[in-house]
């Protein structure tokens, strides 16, 4: 078509004001008039403004799209529809073996730049990380929707607080241990649900993850119940990072006759994750292109097809299981260690909701992506403290709008790409 | 692809590391009080009333001419009521804010892991309602607490029970949070020693409304007295099913409940009449603090649950600091350990573990138009 | 066992059943059209219970205290104010992400659910609010000591959960809006190619999945009579898993489904712990789904090669 399509500016303006009618029937009533006992209060202001808003905004969307200037910059912040896998180009950047030794060393020095608030963010962050990549074998890589992986952390923090109180372990004895405990947890827990499928396994695993709680919480004589445990800190070569020794060793700063500081103790705990997230990164690098992983991934696409060519369902489906509760007993080591506290309030449906985001956020299946929305996730509510009261609501509408911006996550899979070298001609 | 998250990644990290470096910045002629509690989720309504009682303290103590010339500026900081959150907060108000006390948390699985915080960085934490006994019981100096314990609140609620209702068949119900069933468990152990044991011991789910099960049970082995340990939110809806099954069974409570609020969780006036609670010498009768609670009731908020415990603990906390002309924990603690502090709650003083001397629970009654009054 | 005790907790499991089937209405039937778990209709649900109270207070004030008109008016405003929620909801959170990943939705609920309990919370404080009391009286059987009772709002609540799962199953089964929706549900593309204007029945169901959370909000806020910002989130919980319980996607599903899990709530409470009553309802789900893999009344996923 020749014709010049013109923007229609009435158009505009009657999609604006019917919008601006609809926000103020929603925000009217509850924005507008605050309960006070039973009578309401006054505030209707609020909700004109609010309606003001979301009329201009509408009239705007609605103006631009028209124009083809204006698609194309919404085109830009609505994720694009596009389905499937892409292919990594098989010409390698230059720079790209620098990468990795760039960002470890990075990591490496970071304790030297950050404060110890931005440090303990920052553990908290490679915790996430974890968690993450843990979840992301289930999810991502073996296709099954665990809506309970909050369990296996719990486990895995509980673990090293009850080893501590009753075994008097301390927290390289419990690492194992807690991996171990936590993979064999869920084995046990997979079991019964492997014949499971989608969503149907999704709200048995977040029943899962209620009961674990719950009886954590409830079995008060031992785990503390509401009351916690407390946690055990790393140490090193038996020199501890307290002031006062606490676990009958000495502490660091006296060994060493150097000024007490509480940000050794976050340097240590951060080092050590940090090694043992590249570890999990390799680890998880390497096991995608085992012939495990890749069972993984041909039964997420098709479960018939796999098991007429023979794959075992049950032990393939049992191992993404157990791997993935392995990872989320180790984090929940950490955050424990971290914390020096837990009780169950730590272990709630919402942090559950919380890793999967970040899986899904990071792209399923992605390594790269979980990384990078972990630390999104993590440190954009520490970012968002100042504006106190909001922080929640700005983090629940970053979510929204991560997701309608990059609706399959942050970063795109990416087959590897193999030479065959040349076809013959 | 590895690329682009490079060149992200690197900007995160200059980001980060920007905003620890603008978070520094301190004025050396303030006072920095932090103010940490739930002003999210689930329990902001009592972070609301720490906020209001601290915003207000800080402002009555800079008219009247600050501490040592110093102003008093409180931060607030948000825990959520959420273990995870109260270290990252704790940690923040100690390196990014900078604070030279601390007045708060109120959830005590908030207060003890970040009471360990506070002590690393040698600074001096008071919390205005967190009544688990275990807060105080780690031999830790600069941890105090303006309010009473559970332990010794129970012991009150116990024998009010016994000696002065007369009651034998004695249910308790808690809400399997630390506070609630902390309370519940005191309130047992005093009862126990008076020679009276339970006939129903049972918890419910915080965030439900539904307990008629729990109200047939109690009818069920004809209980003529009945302790819960827990919050208004769930103590309103609770009695009123109990009397709507037509138990007439007496209902205590601890100080949780002591809220209008507990008038509307209950659904009106006619069900919470004769109810029974403990709490604090009412610091709404008290003579000590009546010009403040004119202050509130001017602004139009009333005063109530925390909102004068954290006025009082700012008090406390720049008393000491008025009186030491430092914010030194060392200094400050064993002052507050051997002095008095004139609150809005009336004379204060604490014992060597950080427990006020003087726990002033008494039991108190509802009425009929929803008001409390001593007995 | 003394058989009054037996018929009240029977009763009180039979009212609490009939709330959760009401919510597990919602999830149901978004489920069903679009295969999606909407997180945040708990927190709707909650939207309706502060719509209440305010509706309430505005009619007292405008005097007029005749029952029937009280509760009809504030029910036609609360469902149509929170079906209006419901289509903005899925209008700025959901349509945007459909054609995408099966997941990418569900974390955009949760995201939703986070947006709606601060929005409330900002804006109406943290406090718990309450309505006045409505309804009032028992019926009562048995014996001056001895007794069963329901009381007429959980009556209301009883009647209403039948009345709205047969509609709905009405409007499904034998209108032409319901043909569109189960054409919608088994084939978007082809329904749409027939003609149906998919994204607007996509729509519609949202509103009426919220409406029904807002029946529910009703009623259930004149049952407790309190409520505040963060209820949504353990009801919607158990809704959920109510609806999952009678297999997701089918409404006679979601209202036997809440019905067990209140009965088994409510029984295990009343004569065994109450500590252990949701690990209780948890197992159960667990061993319905073991030997039944798609829920009470689901009907069997069928595996094509």
């Amino acid at each position: 078509m020749s014709m010049q399509q013109k923007a229609s500016l009435r158009k505009a303006v009657i999609d604006g004001f019917w919008s601006g009618i609809l926000a103020l029937i929603i925000f009217g009533p509850i924005s507008g008039l605050v309960l006070k006992g039973y009578t309401v209060q006054n505030e209707l202001m609020r909700p004109l403004l609010i309606a003001l808003v979301v009329a201009v905004g509408r009239f705007l969307i609605s103006y631009l799209i028209q124009t083809e200037k204006g698609r194309y910059y919404l085109g830009k912040l609505i994720g694009k529809r596009d389905a499937g896998v892409t292919v990594a180009s098989l010409t390698k950047s230059k720079y790209q073996y620098l990468v990795i030794p760039v960002l470890v060393l990075a990591g490496l020095s970071l304790p030297l730049v950050l404060g110890k608030y931005w440090l303990t963010v920052v553990i908290l962050a490679l915790i996430y990380v974890l968690l993450g990549l843990g979840l992301n074998i289930v999810v991502g890589l073996a296709g099954m929707l665990d809506l309970g992986y909050v369990a296996f952390y719990a486990v895995g923090a509980y673990t090293l607080a009850m080893g501590a109180q009753y075994f008097d372990m301390g927290f390289w004895t419990m690492l194992p241990v807690a991996a171990l405990g936590a993979a064999l947890f869920g084995a046990m827990l997979g079991f019964p649900v492997l014949r499971m499928h989608g969503d149907y396994l999704a709200i048995v695993t977040l029943g899962f993850g209620e009961i674990i709680r719950l009886v954590l919480n409830n079995l008060l004589e031992i785990t503390g119940g509401p009351n916690g445990a407390s946690a055990p800190s790393p140490t090193l070569f038996g020199l501890e990072f307290t002031r006062r020794a606490k676990q009958g060793g000495i502490p660091f700063h006296e060994y060493f006759d150097i000024a007490y500081s509480p940000s050794y103790k976050y340097i240590f705990i951060y080092l050590i994750l940090f090694a043992v997230v590249c570890l999990m990164i390799l680890f998880v690098t390497r096991l995608k292109q085992m012939p495990m992983g890749r069972a993984w991934e041909a039964l997420r696409e098709d479960e018939i097809a796999c098991r007429s060519l023979g794959i075992n369902h049950v032990t393939v489906k049992l191992s993404a299981f157990m791997m993935g509760a392995m990872v989320g007993g180790i984090a929940g080591v950490f955050f424990a260690t971290y914390q020096g506290f837990i009780n169950p309030s730590s272990f709630t449906f919402f942090e559950s909701a919380l890793i999967l985001a970040i899986v899904v956020l990071g792209g399923l299946g992605s390594t790269v992506g979980v990384i990078v929305a972990a630390l999104v996730l993590t440190i954009l509510p520490e970012v968002l403290r100042d504006f106190a009261e909001y922080r929640v609501l700005m983090f629940g509408v970053a979510m929204v709008l991560m997701m309608v911006w990059k609706p399959r996550g942050l970063i795109r899979i990416k087959r590897k790409a193999y030479d065959i070298g040349e076809p013959a001609s | 692809m590895l690329k682009r998250s490079f060149w992200k990644s690197l900007l995160l990290a200059v980001m980060i590391g920007g905003l620890a470096i603008a978070g520094t910045a301190n004025a050396a002629d303030m006072i920095k009080i932090g103010v940490a509690g739930p002003h999210t989720g689930g329990y902001a309504a009592f972070g609301e009333q720490f906020w209001r009682g601290a915003e207000q303290a800080a402002k009555d103590i800079n008219t009247a001419g600050g501490i040592n010339g110093k102003m008093i500026e409180v931060v607030k900081a948000d825990d959520a009521c959420e273990p995870k959150q109260a270290v990252s907060v704790a940690n923040r108000l100690m390196d990014v804010d900078s604070v030279q006390a601390v007045a708060g948390h109120y959830c005590s699985s908030s207060t003890i892991p970040a009471s360990e915080i506070y002590a690393d960085a040698d600074v001096l934490v008071m919390t205005p309602g967190s009544t688990n006994p275990k807060i105080t019981e780690r031999q830790m100096k600069g941890v105090f607490r303006m309010c009473g314990r559970d332990d010794q609140q129970g012991a009150v609620a116990a024998n009010f029970i016994i000696n002065n209702l007369k009651a034998k068949r004695v249910a308790v119900i808690h809400d399997k949070d630390s506070y609630g069933q902390g309370l519940a468990d005191a309130m047992i152990d005093r009862m126990k020693a008076l020679g009276v044991t339970e006939v129903l011991y049972e918890g419910l789910t915080r965030g439900e409304k539904d307990f008629n099960s729990l109200v047939t049970k109690v009818k069920s082995v004809k209980a003529d007295a009945l302790f819960f340990g827990g919050l208004h939110t769930e103590a309103g809806p609770l009695v009123r099913q109990l009397r709507e099954q037509g138990i007439t069974a007496d209902f205590i409570s601890g100080d949780a409940i002591n809220s209008a609020d507990f008038v509307t969780a209950a659904g009106g006036p006619k069900y919470v009449d004769g109810v029974y609670m403990t709490f604090g010498q009412d610091p709404l009768t008290l003579k000590t603090g009546r010009d403040v609670i004119e202050t509130f009731r001017a602004s139009g908020y009333e005063p109530e649950g925390y909102t004068l415990y954290a006025y009082a603990t700012i008090q406390a906390l720049t008393s000491a600091m008025d009186a030491t002309n430092s914010t030194n924990l060392d200094k400050m603690a064993d002052w507050l350990h051997g002095n008095s502090v004139n609150t809005v709650l009336g004379e204060k003083s604490w014992d060597s573990k950080g427990d006020l001397k003087v726990s002033d629970f008494v039991m108190y009654q509802w009425d009929a138009k929803g008001k409390f009054r001593q007995l | 066992m003394d058989i009054y005790i037996l018929g009240q907790q029977l009763l009180n499991g039979l009212t609490l059943g009939s709330i959760y089937g009401l919510i597990a209405i919602g999830y149901t039937m978004v489920y069903g059209i679009i295969g999606m778990i909407n997180f945040a209709h708990g927190d709707i649900y909650m939207i309706s219970a502060y719509l209440t109270a305010i509706i309430l207070s505005l009619i007292f004030s405008l005097g007029i205290t005749s029952l029937p008109v009280v509760l009809l008016v504030t029910l036609f405003l609360a469902m149509a104010i929170t079906g209006a929620y419901g289509w903005a909801i899925e209008r700025v959170a959901y349509r945007p992400l459909r054609g995408s990943t099966r997941l990418a939705p569900l974390i955009s609920a949760i995201g939703m659910s986070l947006v709606l309990q601060s929005y409330v919370q900002i804006s109406q404080g943290a406090r718990n609010q309450g309505v006045p009391i409505l309804i009032d009286g028992v019926v009562r059987l048995g014996g001056e000591e001895q007794f069963v009772q329901i009381t007429y709002i959980q009556i209301l609540i009883v009647i209403a959960s039948f009345i709205g799962m047969a509609a709905l199953t009405y409007i499904i089964l034998k209108t032409s809006l319901g043909r569109q929706c189960r054409a919608t549900q088994q084939d978007r593309k082809m329904a749409a190619i027939l003609g149906i204007n998919t994204n607007r029945i996509i729509s519609t169901v949202f509103v009426i999945g919220s409406s029904m959370a807002a029946l529910a909000g009703v009623l259930v806020t004149l049952n407790y009579g309190s409520f505040d910002f963060f209820i949504g989130f353990v009801i919607g919980i158990k809704a959920f898993t109510a609806a999952v319980l009678g297999g997701i996607g089918s409404l006679p599903g979601a209202m036997l489904g809440g019905i067990v899990l209140g009965m088994a709530e409510g029984l295990f409470s009343g004569f065994v712990s109450s500590d252990y009553k949701d690990v209780f309802a948890f197992a159960l789900l667990v061993l319905v789904l073991i030997f039944r893999p798609s829920g009470l009344l689901g009907k069997p996923e069928i595996e094509k090669v």
